[in-house]
């Protein structure tokens, strides 16, 4: 049986002199991955944002999970069943294992336990060795990694990345792609928005596009 | 003007422990830190929501922070003088020529100092660390808090800096203190009036301790902010 998480009606967007999203209807299934395509500027990261609650619609409606999701004043509660991974991921200027906490500190995950899942995910990262490193002291790659180490660990239900592969180098692209494969499955949907050749064909992969103003699958 | 032999009796009386001397500079740290200590938390918060909130009036409220910023520290004083005066709407309280009428003084002249520097210390913050709380699921005050530590070494520049202004500061200190000797006796109107009475060796002493104050602040903040890696 096919479970909505997220359901969005008539989404629109404007910006002075432009009308950017024109009435998006999108509907994802639970434990799917989806990639989102477009022209660059046509509106996918602002289309992400609204779903994340970063950035208010100027009309139309959103369900998550069959809740009724106030556009005008986003719940708190969303915030921590959603993770929006930004295209170039601020890393806060503590330390690796402080921003993977971080998420896990909103939502009250008790200290011991906190520090296993801290471990894990550094683990699964592979960026253990770099776990003395000032985080601001790390290459594009190596920061994408702990932000997607960072966005596994919270077990959200939806993962929202934003060209994760952008502006990386090829090992870096690689590493990437392979830890995004990974989050892939289970109960977790994953929305990407991307060009990226390798993830727009990753198997499974249901294939949305972005274009005047509207969502259509591909 | 012989300089010498005051110098030299100057660094006597700080090294001999002096308790008038001392008493002096008690006072000038002890209203500035709990002046600083009482409005920096309000400061840093009007600094963040004038950076981050949009409402009407805000470009206003700015001009106006930057205005205080240059207004004279004897008008603070009289203002605050007539507001405590025993005609004053305030002067049942009856904190004229106390410690905590210096107090007050100093928090409202370290207010806009305090707010400028964190306006624009979270001005300059990047806009993704509220946006990444928040997209990790910190609620509004959390985001906001984790931005002010994100510009942690901005917001210490911000309570040096007002350390540095209400430290050095006299006329409010005459104005509503009265230089009363053991009482309100502060650092700078200690300096104004042994100077005037031709006494200068405690003036050079005190002096010596305000340079010291102030290098020591401004050595604390940048090994400070080496520390914080900057980027």
């Amino acid at each position: 049986m096919t479970v909505l998480v997220l359901e969005l009606k008539s989404i629109t967007k404007n910006f002075p002199q432009r009308e950017l999203l024109r009435g998006v209807d999108l509907a994802l299934n639970s434990g799917n991955s989806y990639v989102l395509t477009g022209d660059n500027g046509c509106g996918k990261t602002t289309l992400m944002r609204i779903i994340a609650g970063l950035e208010p619609a100027d009309g139309g409606a959103m369900r998550f999970e069959g809740m009724e999701v106030d556009l005008d004043r986003y719940p708190e509660a969303l915030r921590q069943r959603m993770t929006y991974v930004h295209q170039q991921p601020y890393l806060f200027h503590t330390s690796i294992a402080h921003n993977i906490a971080y998420g896990l500190k909103t939502r009250g995950v008790r200290r011991q336990q906190r520090e296993k899942l801290i471990a894990d995910a550094i683990a699964w990262a592979g960026v253990a060795h770099l776990r003395d490193v000032a985080p601001h002291k790390l290459s594009g790659g190596e920061r994408q990694r702990v932000a997607l180490a960072r966005a596994k660990v919270l077990n959200s239900h939806l993962l929202l990345f934003d060209e994760p592969t952008a502006n990386l180098d090829s090992e870096a692209r690689r590493h990437a792609i392979d830890l995004i494969d990974e989050l892939r499955g289970g109960d977790v949907t994953v929305l990407i928005a991307c060009h990226d050749r390798e993830i727009i064909d990753m198997p499974g992969m249901k294939r949305l596009r972005l274009a005047s103003g509207r969502v259509s699958a591909v | 003007m012989e300089l010498l032999e005051p110098t030299r009796e100057a660094f006597r009386l700080l090294f001999s422990g002096d308790p008038s001397l001392w008493r002096i500079i008690f006072t000038s740290l002890n209203c500035s830190l709990i002046a600083l200590l009482l409005i920096a938390p309000l400061s840093v918060a009007l600094g963040f929501i004038i950076a981050k909130v949009e409402f009407p009036g805000r470009r206003a409220l700015v001009v106006l922070v930057q205005a205080l910023l240059s207004f004279p520290t004897v008008v603070v004083g009289l203002v605050i003088y007539m507001l405590l005066s025993r005609q004053g709407p305030l002067g049942f309280l009856k904190l004229l020529f106390t410690p905590e009428a210096m107090i007050i003084g100093y928090m409202v002249i370290a207010l806009p100092v305090l707010v400028v520097f964190t306006l624009s210390a979270v001005q300059g913050a990047d806009p993704r660390v509220y946006e990444t709380g928040r997209s990790l699921g910190a609620n509004r005050w959390r985001a906001a808090l984790t931005t002010l530590f994100e510009v942690r070494f901005g917001v210490m520049a911000a309570i040096f800096n007002g350390f540095g202004r209400v430290v050095s500061e006299v006329g409010c200190s005459i104005m509503v203190g009265g230089n009363i000797a053991g009482l309100t006796r502060n650092i700078p109107t200690a300096i104004a009036l042994e100077t005037s009475k031709g006494e200068f060796a405690q003036g050079i002493a005190l002096g010596f301790v305000l340079i010291v104050l102030a290098l020591g602040v401004n050595i604390a903040l940048s090994i400070l902010q080496g520390e914080g890696g900057m980027e």
